[in-house]
């Protein structure tokens, strides 16, 4: 059953790459090639299709979820006073509580609908060992301690201290496959516990968590399509280079057992996650671009440790791009190196790539997630207990409440990284129904969207024959006339295409301010950028600015009480694009803003009777990111 | 003749086979412990050695484990006797959580006849389906648009004519209270519990406007038939057993206790 399903699932991913990519000949030859080896395996006859769920929809329901979530098994989780099991994790998810390691209960307002436990995978399970002083692992000198943890500080320094060990030349001192095999098979067992078709879907999952030399992040978390799992994850104790990591997928594949990975943190590589060269310094050809996509169709585009679309000195005329930016390596206080480590420039990159060698290795989809090191998604302004445990769970911790006392710099705030740390990361997915399959196929087609934590919404199509925005029959005739995010358009000459970008507000937050295309384009060589403004709440558009007009919004940093101004349920637009050029390379993605609403670190303020800290953003605007639509130009 | 009298006297006696016997037990009795090596040791040792370093262990280092595991075994009788484990929580912790793990482990019978049956019907609510709502909804930003929508359809026009566009779906079939509320905001669900099935009512506010609101049905709660989950149910009742045993075996031991307070 397993094996036959990926089958179909790598014969559906040719059939959309060839439905679209015009120069990708060698990857879909590759990819056919592949099909063919897997479909000549002998598990051949079909099933009856299995009955489809109560809420199954042709034009597909949007999901959403979190597929990073770390639980006591994770080294750090467990430093950082973490006791929550994987079990605990998705009874969470599915509107359990469950108590924070501070004392307080955790619980959603709203349940979600999917979610993948994701540990990491190098040390799995190893630091609750080190911690049990009947196990050999505690014998070793970094364990000292560690079975008795205090405080925040003493967390902290002992989480420096076991990171440092582990990334050392030493580190392999600590692996004892025998307590990962045992967790694994834990995290494994507990996703299908709880997997609940049309109810509840779960992934089994983990994060692979390898560093650049520089100590730039490269993590990934892998994602499985099935109800099984090799008997250990690979992690970066079997390699550092990523590389490596995608021909273990590409094996398992083989054997019928498909996974994806999703980059994550990029903001925090200091450049080593999109680089235009491979891990041995070559330049990116199409075996390398081809292996990437075949296994990265999607990235993080946020997560609590900051947002990743873009920096304001990458995009210095998008007046948005200064939005949660989260400005160093992880785990230290390195500043990380924008070039490099944003999605949009990625983008923008893969498409030259394209443009000059027909290779491109950066033509991923997007989703949010939070990175909880507490077992419990993050997402809520006013509800936050950010990810690290122990380490960051009170408003002085995090620095946004005044500590007790100045300290003897004479300090008000401690200093921290936590308060660059955002309330964010929903991964959101187009499927037809709640059920594993039909979840990770979204993923594969890469029809998904994230957002900086509130369950907006967003459709958006392309094509040449698009009904109009408010046709009542308009997804029908989308979906056959033209593609959904994360699709691939052949640019006619004669005229441009047209797209239909519509967004609508979370249930139980702000209204919209407005919902924006960004456009990223080549030309002569160069890659270029413009956002343009397409559906306002404020008022009519000005052609010339491509800019929406002020819509009234407000919010009293007091109280967080809002003014909502002009601000829509939802808003939606036909769109050309006005600069068309059929000879260019370009991608479109929508971006829809909320009004402004009270920042976590705002929230804290107020519940702690105390101003909010100056050095911080008081308001966000939450938004919401859809995959691209990449066109391509006839040949 | 003086000596033999002295050698008829029992005190003398008994004085002379109390010195035998004290210097005899201090020859050759032995009030030590015993550590025995067997196999079964050996092999562990071996074994832990071989996870450990990924090699297997030779017999001279099978030798070494086992002179390394003597000499911590004696240090660790040794602590027993002074009483090094008294008062100790790591100690205590662990041996509390040992004793938990073979309280549950007990195996559990496969349940008898009926036992099932009892089980899931004392856990029906486990089992059981909540109410859900089929509707149709026409939505309206401004709630007059929604009043006067629906004073024409009270008047005969039909639905179809009103309705602004949504990306909601304009029908949702058998959804439950959670669901709905997560579709349209909190307590949408609430609001419209008690409308009539088969009429247009309302509005009903939602996080995004206005709603009127036709039922197509309110499904009553449901039971799922044993049948059909009979896995998920046996599953249940083992953890339910496991759970009750551990309880039980504390109860137990609580019985050989008697439990004073003395409070200040």
């Amino acid at each position: 059953m397993l094996r036959q399903y990926s089958s179909i699932s790598v014969l559906l991913c040719v059939a959309s790459l060839s439905a679209c990519s015009d120069n990708s000949t060698t990857t879909m030859t590759d990819l056919a090639q592949k099909a063919a080896n897997s479909a000549s395996q002998p598990v051949q006859t079909a099933d009856p299709a299995p009955a489809r769920t109560a809420g199954y929809s042709a034009e597909r329901n949007a999901y959403f979820g979190d597929l990073h979530v770390h639980t006591m098994y994770s080294f750090d989780a467990f430093i950082f006073g973490t006791t929550s099991s994987p079990d605990d994790a998705y009874e969470f998810a599915k509107g359990g509580s469950i108590t924070h390691p501070a004392g307080f209960n955790m619980s959603l307002q709203t349940p979600l609908d999917f979610y993948g436990v994701t540990d990491h995978a190098f040390y799995l399970g190893v630091l609750r060992e080190m911690a049990d002083p009947d196990s050999e692992l505690s014998k070793h000198p970094v364990a000292a301690g560690m079975d008795s943890l205090g405080g925040a500080a003493e967390r902290g320094v002992k989480f420096r201290e076991v990171l440092g060990f582990l990334r050392g030349p030493d580190g392999d001192e600590l692996n004892d496959p025998e307590v990962g095999m045992s967790a694994w098979s834990e995290i494994v067992a507990a996703a299908n516990r709880h997997n609940d078709p049309g109810t509840f879907t779960t992934f089994i999952g983990y994060e692979y968590t390898a560093t650049a030399s520089d100590g730039g992040n490269l993590h990934r978390n892998v994602i499985f399509r099935g109800d099984t799992a090799p008997n250990l994850p690979f992690s970066r104790l079997d390699s550092s280079n990523p590389e490596h990591l995608w021909d273990w997928m590409d094996g398992l594949r083989d054997q019928g057992m498909d996974s994806l990975a999703i980059p994550h943190n990029s903001n925090g590589s200091n450049g080593n996650m999109f680089m235009l060269i491979d891990n041995s310094g070559r330049p990116l050809d199409d075996a390398y671009a081809s292996q990437r996509m075949r296994n990265e169709p999607l990235v993080e585009i946020t997560q609590v440790k900051g947002t990743s679309d873009t920096h304001p000195a990458l995009s210095p005329n998008d007046e948005w791009a200064d939005f949660e930016i989260m400005p160093f390596m992880v785990a230290s206080t390195l500043a990380s190196q924008p070039d490099g480590s944003y999605v949009r420039q990625a983008f923008l990159n893969g498409l030259r790539m394209q443009a000059e060698d027909g290779v491109n290795p950066y033509k991923f989809g997007v989703i949010g997630s939070s990175d909880t090191h507490n077992a419990t998604y993050a997402g809520e302004e006013f509800d936050y207990w950010s990810k690290v445990g122990l380490r960051d769970s009170d408003g002085i911790l995090r620095g946004s409440v005044p500590m007790l006392e100045p300290n003897s710099a004479g300090d008000i705030y401690v200093d921290t990284y936590f308060d660059t740390w955002s309330a964010a990361g929903l991964a959101g997915v187009w499927a037809e129904e709640n059920t594993r399959k039909s979840i990770y196929d979204g993923f594969r087609r890469k029809e998904t969207f994230g957002t900086s934590g509130t369950r907006m919404k967003v459709r958006f199509f392309g094509g040449y024959d698009l009904p109009a925005a408010e046709d009542p029959d308009m997804l029908a005739k989308s979906y056959s006339g033209g593609v959904s995010m994360g699709g691939d358009l052949i640019g006619e000459a004669s005229r441009a295409p047209s797209f239909i970008a519509w967004v609508a507000k979370a249930p139980d937050s702000a209204p919209l301010d407005r919902v924006q295309i960004i456009k990223g384009w080549v030309e002569d060589g160069e890659t270029h950028e413009e956002v343009y403004d397409v559906a306002c709440s404020g008022g009519p558009l000005d052609p010339v600015t491509h800019r929406c007009p002020d819509n009234g919004a407000r919010v009293n940093p007091s109280d967080c009480s809002l003014t909502n101004g002009s601000g829509a349920p939802e808003l939606r637009a036909s769109w050309r694009d006005p600069n068309f050029d059929p000879d260019q390379h370009a991608f479109y993605y929508v971006r829809g803003l909320e009004n402004p609403t009270c920042r976590w670190s705002t929230w804290d303020a107020i519940r702690a009777g105390v101003e909010p800290n100056p050095n911080l953003q008081p308001t966000i605007q939450e938004r919401i990111w859809s995959s691209p639509i990449w066109v391509t130009p006839q040949l | 003749m003086a000596s033999d009298d002295l050698f008829r006297q029992p005190l003398i006696w008994f004085v002379l086979i109390g010195l035998f016997l004290f210097i005899a037990d201090s020859r050759i009795g032995d009030d030590r412990h015993e550590i025995v090596i067997t196999d079964a040791l050996r092999d562990r040792l071996a074994t832990l050695w071989t996870t450990q370093t990924g090699l297997v262990a030779t017999e001279a280092e099978v030798d070494s484990l086992v002179d390394n595991w003597v000499k911590e075994e004696v240090l660790y009788r040794e602590a027993l006797r002074l009483g090094l484990d008294e008062d100790d929580s790591i100690v205590r912790r662990r041996l509390v959580q040992k004793l938990g793990f073979i309280a549950e482990s007990e195996p559990i019978p496969a349940p008898e006849i009926g036992e099932l049956e009892a089980f899931y019907q004392q856990h029906i609510d486990d089992y059981t389906l909540p109410v859900r709502y089929s509707l149709q909804h026409l939505y309206f930003q401004a709630i007059g648009s929604a009043q006067q929508a629906l004073t024409q359809i009270e008047q005969g026009v039909s639905s179809r004519n009103f309705g602004e566009p949504s990306m909601l779906n304009p029908s949702f079939a058998y959804r439950s209270a959670l669901e709905l509320n997560a579709t349209f905001g909190a307590d949408f669900a609430g609001q419209i519990a008690d409308f009539p099935i088969g009429s247009w009512q309302g509005p009903v506010q939602s996080g995004f406007g206005f709603h009127l609101v036709f039922l197509n049905a309110i499904h009553p709660e449901q039971i799922t038939p044993l049948d059909a989950i009979g896995q998920q149910v046996n599953e249940d009742y083992r953890r339910a057993r496991q759970l009750e045993a551990r309880d039980l075996y504390i109860e137990n031991l609580l019985q050989q206790y008697i439990i004073s307070v003395e409070l200040q």
